[in-house]
């Protein structure tokens, strides 16, 4: 169900009456959480499974964790499990359980129906992980738990099929007759592998509790039904943002406060976000998807355009529905993070990724970059983490060579950056418009890769780019104003006309404008770039 | 540990300031309310269009519904309008060679019978024309074609299970009755529906029709020419000067339709001889139900109907075909009798009048006209009564 699209829209008329109608009832929550699981569902009933299992997994990770002694405490090594003594009644229990359970998951492995076999061995393995943590009473092993589950489903679903192809070519190229099965012939029951929508999202975010709950810096939640809805809030379960427990958890503990400002606000946001998706990104798109779908045809100028209409397609279109996420959410008086901060107007590729998806950048930064060891240890140090750091995130975004050149080349341009930061010529003497188009030329060149249907377009159009001829691009001027308009808007917004921005017309009469044009020339359906991350 | 604390009212942050307030909100409803409200009317005031000699809609403006509506809002309320698809609009023929052009010529009135019919609609879709457009029609005396090309097949009836794209899917029920081959997502469907009832939304979809080729402005604005390599002739055009407040009438000289048109020939020089049909029972088809409940709207609104049963191209069937067909025919005048609806059972015009199944030719139209006008039936029908 898109945001955009009218049965969300009747989905919305029906779940906001029920919530405030709920309001002074203990069902408000249960009620969000019945509606995000009928929202992750519309798109397919089976893999909400997933969402279910993902969810239950952490929330009794968390809980068999609490458990165990924190990381200060001392525990009596091999002793006790050797002794065979838990010491607590729930870990006992836990280990009784997962100790069978991994028997008979084994043994369904083994010898059970054959489209369940592979499904069974996981989850045998799984069981036996959390035997162990029962048995050794700890939180590593715990956390180790959510980490491999959550990181196997993204693997599996994600990036097997990129794994098994790569490593049959190398096969083929060995002259060896030994090739991987497709992962779909892994598939319980013979569903259909597919890559669950917002798996990405939904992972990291019940992934982070469990981090956060390891490293202290988040108490367990005791109620399941509102761990469920801060992994499945429907409003930000397809494409983020990700939030963290520490800010959208303590939201569910009480009813939000029922003021007018919700509504204006979330209207405001949805609209903007509405906008951006149906007038813009759409439109973008077609002028995108004609160059990139077919980049031999193009000369150097459609290249260069195309390029710079997917920078601002790729931003219209997540920034658009953050929006409407955010709106969808203020309108049941919940506040989700900011995810978008006019990221083309940054001076830095450090300061674009603290402004472009603020949500998975500061979630990288938090359980990647400062567990590798951040800015400690020197500089060489800190570089290789970025650049870990950077790479894992290309590879995030997709099982495709163009990903990981795509997250390389921003680890690369982020070291240079971070150099030239350091020179007081570049800091003082370059005019900040000099370093904003700088940053977003090279933003637009690492989209080539983000965008080009495989490795073999994106250099094909690098190097057209630079030898083609200039030929007229027939980028529609309708479209080139449009961006120019909002550009120009961003740019005046971090300026000294600012004020004027904020004055009671002028947001008016973007609305109205916003309203209108939508009404007149929204572009049509499309799902969101985001989805398929 | 961070203790989690409900929180009061996290901040939420904005950027650009789009944020309206509540007074802002009502400012902005209010002008968008009054914009959306007046445009359509001030439209119908401003923008000029032919009716042609008989109201016969251009073949390129098929699906602007917004425009057929005010053409019939033209008619007068003493025009008898001829309601139906391709066959009351003449699929094969130019404007001087329809079936309302030759009753207008028999009658010596001209404009007297308007052209309301579509070019590829059928009964389930007519249903929704007359529902959500023909409410001008009140109280006028309509000709209603029966067309049994629609039932010759589970196919034509829209009722096989396998998906189908066909014409006007927007005048189609959306959710009930359920038509199986009509594969729609639930927003597309919601969307025609939305369509069909905002008169803001069916005036934007009048300008796409009217003035972008059928399309939205921004992909107007992308339109390919064809050529290697491709031209895009509207890239750089200011798309509102396209908006020139006189809708394209339909091109004096159609290529496809008249006889000059290679298309204008006789079914048998096709040479693919006669055909089998999987006639749909009465019962069983969603075609057939459609026309009636298509009778029913016309009835509750007052109009004095004539429904026309054909001509259908016999010499097409194949013999054996032939018993089906009338065990259908008999059921449908039996029906119509029963229910007390005037109706003309036309006889089958001769082979060579016919272009395919169901369209006659244009002398085929000038027949059936002037077989209409001498018919005792359709004189006591079109006499004051």
């Amino acid at each position: 169900m898109l945001f955009h699209t009218w049965p969300f829209l009747v989905f919305l008329l029906v779940v906001l009456p029920g919530f405030y109608a709920l309001r002074k009832t203990r069902l408000w929550l249960p009620w969000l959480t019945a509606a995000s699981y009928f929202f992750y569902g519309w798109w397919n009933p089976y893999y909400l499974l997933l969402v279910v299992y993902s969810t239950l997994l952490d929330f009794g990770l968390v809980a068999l964790m609490d458990h165990c002694p924190g990381t200060g405490q001392t525990t009596d090594g091999l002793a006790r499990p050797i002794r065979f003594r838990f010491g607590d009644r729930v870990l006992k229990v836990a280990f009784v359980v997962s100790a069978a359970a991994t028997l008979g998951c084994l043994a369904m492995a083994l010898f059970g129906l054959p489209t369940l076999r592979p499904t069974m061995g996981v989850l045998s393995l799984i069981l036996l992980l959390m035997a162990l943590g029962a048995l050794f009473r700890s939180r590593k092993i715990w956390l180790l738990i959510s980490l491999v589950n959550n990181l196997a489903l993204l693997l599996f679903f994600k990036y097997a099929r990129f794994v098994v192809e790569n490593l049959n070519a190398v096969f083929t190229s060995l002259h060896s007759s030994f090739k991987l099965s497709d992962p779909s012939t892994l598939m319980p029951f013979g569903f259909e592998y597919l890559l669950p929508v917002g798996i990405s999202f939904f992972t990291f975010q019940s992934l982070s509790y469990t981090i956060d709950f390891y490293l202290g810096n988040v108490q367990r939640e005791r109620n399941f039904i509102r761990f469920a809805t801060f992994v499945c809030f429907f409003p930000q379960l397809m494409a983020g943002p990700i939030e963290r427990a520490k800010h959208l958890l303590p939201q569910f503990h009480q009813f939000p406060p029922v003021r007018l400002q919700n509504f204006t606000d979330g209207a405001s946001l949805f609209l903007v976000g509405l906008f951006k998706k149906l007038a813009l990104a759409n439109y973008l798109s077609f002028y995108v998807e004609r160059v990139y779908d077919n980049p031999k045809a193009f000369d150097a100028p459609a290249l260069v355009l195309a390029t710079f209409a997917f920078a601002w397609q790729i931003f219209f279109d997540f920034s658009g529905y953050t929006d409407m996420a955010r709106g969808v959410a203020k309108l049941m008086g919940f506040n989700l993070i900011l995810n978008f901060n006019n990221p083309y107007l940054a001076t830095g590729l450090g300061d674009f990724w603290s402004r472009w998806h603020i949500g998975l950048s500061s979630w990288f930064r938090d359980y990647v970059y400062i567990p590798l060891g951040g800015n400690r240890g020197g500089i060489f140090k800190t570089y290789r983490n970025l650049f870990l750091t950077f790479f894992i995130s290309g590879i995030w975004h997709g099982a495709n060579w163009t990903f990981v050149i795509w997250g390389t080349l921003h680890a690369a341009g982020i070291l240079i950056t971070r150099e030239l930061e350091r020179s007081a010529v570049y800091r003082e003497r370059v005019p900040r418009l000099v370093k904003q188009l700088a940053v977003f030329s090279f933003v637009c060149f690492a989209w080539i890769f983000f965008r080009a249907n495989s490795l073999g377009d994106a250099l094909l159009i690098v190097q057209r780019i630079f030898t083609a001829a200039w030929q007229d691009p027939q980028i529609p001027a309708l479209m080139l104003l449009l961006v120019a308009l909002i550009w120009l808007y961003q740019f005046a917004y971090e300026s000294r006309l600012r004020p004027l921005l904020q004055t009671g017309v002028v947001r008016v009469g973007a609305m109205v404008f916003m309203v209108l044009y939508l009404c007149l020339c929204a572009s049509g359906g499309g799902a969101f770039i985001y989805f398929q991350f | 540990m961070a203790a989690l604390k409900p929180l009061e009212s996290p901040e939420l942050p904005f950027v650009n300031e789009v944020r309206l307030r509540p007074q802002h909100w009502a400012v902005a409803a209010g002008v968008v309310l009054l914009v959306v409200t007046l445009t359509p009317w001030v439209w119908k005031k401003l923008e000029r269009f032919a009716i042609g000699p008989d109201y016969r809609i251009p073949y390129a403006l098929s699906k602007d519904y917004w425009l057929y509506e005010q053409r019939l809002q033209r008619a007068s309320p003493t025009n008898i309008v001829l309601l139906g698809d391709s066959v009351v609009w003449g699929e094969y023929v130019l404007a001087d060679g329809t079936w309302s052009h030759f009753l207008n010529q028999e009658t010596g009135v001209p404009n007297r019978f308007v052209n309301a019919g579509v070019n590829g609609l059928f009964p389930l879709a007519l249903e929704g024309l007359v529902r959500c457009y023909g409410g001008s029609l009140r109280h006028q005396k309509v000709i209603l074609h029966c067309n049994l090309l629609w039932l010759t097949s589970p196919k034509a009836d829209l009722s096989t299970d396998k998906e189908e794209s066909f014409n006007h899917a927007a005048l189609v029920p959306q959710f009930s009755p359920r038509i199986p081959c009509y594969r729609a997502d639930a927003s597309e469907r919601l969307n025609a529906l939305v369509e069909r009832n905002v008169p803001f939304l069916e005036w934007v979809s009048h300008l796409q029709n009217a003035y972008f080729g059928q399309q939205s402005i921004p992909k107007w604005t992308l339109a390919e020419a064809g050529g290697d390599p491709p031209r895009y002739p509207n890239a750089y055009r200011n798309p509102f000067s396209q908006i020139t407040l006189t809708v394209p009438a339909e091109p004096a000289d159609d290529p496809q339709r008249g006889p000059l048109s290679p298309r204008h020939k006789p079914w048998s020089t096709n040479a693919t001889g006669t055909t089998q049909f999987e006639w749909v029972a009465l019962d069983q088809s969603l075609q057939w139900h459609a026309f009636q409940r298509v009778l029913e709207v016309l009835r509750q609104r007052d109009n004095d109907v004539l429904v026309v049963l054909g001509p259908f191209n016999e010499h097409l069937m194949a013999r054996e075909n032939l018993p089906a067909y009338r065990k259908i025919h008999e059921e449908i005048v039996a029906w119509l009798a029963q229910n007390q609806i005037p109706h003309w059972i036309p006889e089958p015009l001769p082979s060579v009048l016919y272009a395919d199944a169901s369209h006659p030719l244009t002398e085929g139209y000038q027949l059936l006209a002037k077989r209409l006008f001498d018919d005792r039936v359709f004189q006591n029908w079109i006499s004051p009564k």
